[in-house]
């Protein structure tokens, strides 16, 4: 499903000195793996994702998704693959204020052309453990329900790709316990996801851990994960033995 | 994202926050609805100074003659006309004018006693030839008007006004009466149906109406008459008949360009114009005033739309990451500052229409609603709105949605 080549991403500064934040980066992510990009802060996890998620292009390198190499698309182009591929999750959640929690998971829907299909918004809620709170305004939620909102948000054009960076980064334990456990269960269904956390905690959950240190890959290597048995297993080891 | 969805996404953005969008349509909002008014009011004032000109000259297909050169100012009358129109001339212009059916004539005076009884008023006196009254279309309410048989044989009989009327014979019939006109006794023959008010917004109806050759001869001694109404075979023609009718006179009183005319030849339309034109040089003024209002709306939707971009740089960042293009956010932006702009021009055209029925009430002219004025302002509150829109909606599409998302 993923891609990447020789993927270097370079900032340029302020006062025009260059940070290289990625390197030299190259993996393979197959459908189904549930993946870790684990490192220390400032390692290049949160660059790494941006560019996985079509928000932002690499310096050099090639990006394919599906087989396509989107790394020189438009802007356009990128948009509308956020918007019917990718589904995001952050550590700040991202909600918009003064809005219902349904209001917020119907989003994406806006941008597809198509209708806004409230009666899935709400299911989708339903299934994040939200079904209650539809017509909350999101800053009546507490932390981790807000971060449900969110990944019900990610889920509302059914995208095959779930990236997430730090989704537990602003959570209790608790609650970030239970947003893992959403997680988990959204990869047993099928879907790809890649979650960017500097917690050795989260990254175990995943059946495949790759280390970024300084922009490049310390380490790719196989996790035991906590979904035993799901039909992501196979995939993922294959993945991993790439 | 089609454009319904994004005016019902910019409609639930503006009424979150009522205070910020209710400034941002304040300007555009007195801007219209002064241009809405203005334009009604100079409509309605226009209208009026139509009617009254109609009522003053009874006809619109008519040219008008009258003393003194270009630069002469009001009404001209016995004391203040230069003695240059005479009969000759009239005869000439009925005579030697293809495009002439016939020439009335008038000499005009006030400030002469009328008396009957012990009543003693001084209405406008207007000595007219029998044709006056055709030529205008006036109508007598009551017995009968001035006739070629009076004139000719300089009888002393009057035509009153309403208003005369009133004054002198509050509760008789006045026809058959004798009342004296400067000392000199005249008997009451007709009245005058009423005509309102002239152009100046004086009664045109506290007058009297005599045959002009008892006027010129029995009553003013004066053989030069203060105004003709020159009645046209083809009414569509009076561009051609002016031009006429001046070179004869010049001729006739030895007068060559570029020495000055003593005499004045328009239409009532020319002179309608003249008046109006002054009437829109002010309103021109007031919309440039109401222009600049619009003007400085557009700048507060600027400066509210930049500090709300600033604020929401968050929201942009969500849209982007769920699949809002560049251009999506430049459209959502865009549509905000027009879609407030229109509701500030609608709230301004009610507003408008609002002062103008009491303007309409105060000054008790009918009001006149210039619709296209209105549709203009409508319009012309989206385009501030596009217009005014366009920086902030370009800076929200180019947020970086990455830094956007981080914090
Ligand atoms: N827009 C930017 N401009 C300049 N430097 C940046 C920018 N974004 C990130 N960096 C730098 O790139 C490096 C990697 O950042 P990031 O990918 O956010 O790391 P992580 O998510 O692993 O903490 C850091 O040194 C960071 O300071
Ligand atoms: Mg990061």
């Amino acid at each position: 499903m993923i891609e990447v080549s020789h993927l270097a991403r370079t900032y340029t500064r302020g006062d025009g000195t260059p940070v290289p934040a990625l390197r030299d980066v190259s993996f393979t992510i197959g459908k189904g793996e549930f993946v870790t990009i684990r490192g220390a802060s400032g390692s290049g996890k949160s660059s790494l994702l941006n560019i996985l998620g079509c928000l932002d292009t690499p310096t050099s390198g090639s990006y394919r998704l599906d087989g396509e190499d989107v790394s020189g698309y438009t802007d356009q182009r990128r948009s509308h693959i956020r918007n019917r591929k990718i589904g995001f999750v952050f550590q700040s959640f991202n909600l918009l204020p003064r809005t219902t929690a349904a209001e917020n998971v119907e989003i994406p829907a806006l941008y597809t052309g198509g209708p806004v299909d409230r009666e899935r918004a709400l299911a989708i809620l339903g299934k994040v453990g939200l079904g209650g709170r539809a017509e909350h305004y999101v800053t009546e939620l507490s932390g981790g329900e807000q971060q449900r909102v969110a990944i019900a948000r990610a889920l509302m054009n059914d995208p095959p790709l779930l990236l997430a960076d730090e989704p537990t980064g602003n959570l209790d334990s608790a609650a970030g316990e239970s947003v893992m456990k959403l997680l988990t269960e959204l990869h047993r269904e099928g879907r790809t996801i890649v979650l960017v956390t500097h917690d050795e905690g989260v990254a175990a959950y995943a059946h495949r851990e790759i280390l970024i240190r300084d922009g490049l890959v310390a380490a790719d290597r196989p996790q035991p994960g906590r979904d035993t048995g799901g039909p992501a297993a196979a995939a993922s080891a294959s993945g991993a033995g790439a | 994202m089609n454009i319904g969805r994004t005016i019902g996404l910019a409609l639930r953005t503006l009424s979150r926050n009522r205070l910020r969008s209710f400034l941002m349509m304040l300007g555009v909002m007195i801007g219209v609805a002064s241009l809405t008014a203005l334009a009604s009011v100079g409509e309605a004032t226009k209208q009026e100074t139509m009617r009254r000109f109609k009522r003053m000259l009874g006809t619109f297909d008519v040219v008008i003659v009258n003393p003194g050169g270009p630069s002469t100012r009001g009404m001209p009358s016995l004391t203040s006309a230069p003695p240059v129109l005479k009969q000759g001339d009239a005869e000439a212009i009925a005579k030697e004018v293809a495009l002439v059916k016939q020439v009335a004539v008038t000499q005009f005076a006030f400030d002469v006693d009328v008396k009957y009884g012990d009543r003693s008023v001084s209405p406008s006196i207007m000595g007219i030839s029998p044709n006056w009254t055709e030529v205008r279309g006036e109508e007598i309410a009551l017995g009968e008007g001035i006739t070629a048989a009076d004139n000719d044989a300089m009888a002393r009989v009057a035509v009153i006004g309403e208003d005369l009327r009133k004054a002198l014979f509050p509760a008789e019939d006045p026809i058959g009466r004798q009342i004296r006109i400067a000392d000199v006794p005249f008997q009451v023959k007709g009245v005058l149906a009423p005509r309102g008010m002239g152009p100046g917004g004086a009664s045109m109806d506290f007058t009297l109406a005599i045959p002009v050759a008892t006027a010129s001869r029995r009553l003013f001694n004066r053989d030069y008459y203060t105004g003709m109404m020159v009645q046209l075979r083809d009414p569509t023609q009076s561009d051609r008949a002016i031009t006429d009718i001046t070179a004869l006179l010049r001729e006739r009183h030895g007068i060559v360009p570029p020495a000055e005319d003593d005499f004045t030849v328009t239409s009532p339309k020319a002179q309608v114009a003249r008046v109006t034109d002054v009437g829109s040089t002010l309103s021109k003024v007031m919309l440039g005033v109401a222009a600049i209002a619009t003007l400085i709306g557009g700048v507060v939707i600027m400066s509210l739309m930049l500090i709300s971009v600033s604020e929401r740089r968050r929201e942009i960042g969500v849209r982007r990451a769920v699949g809002a293009s560049q251009r999506d956010i430049l459209a959502q932006f865009l549509t905000e500052a027009a879609v407030v702009s229109f509701i500030g021009g609608l709230a301004g055209i009610a507003l408008g229409l609002g002062g103008t029925l009491v303007a309409a009430a105060l000054t008790k002219l009918p009001p006149a609603i210039l619709w296209s004025a209105i549709g203009g302002a409508a319009l012309m509150s989206i385009l501030v709105g596009l217009l005014f829109g366009l920086q902030p909606a370009w800076r929200a599409a180019n947020v970086d949605p990455i830094q956007a998302l981080r914090s």
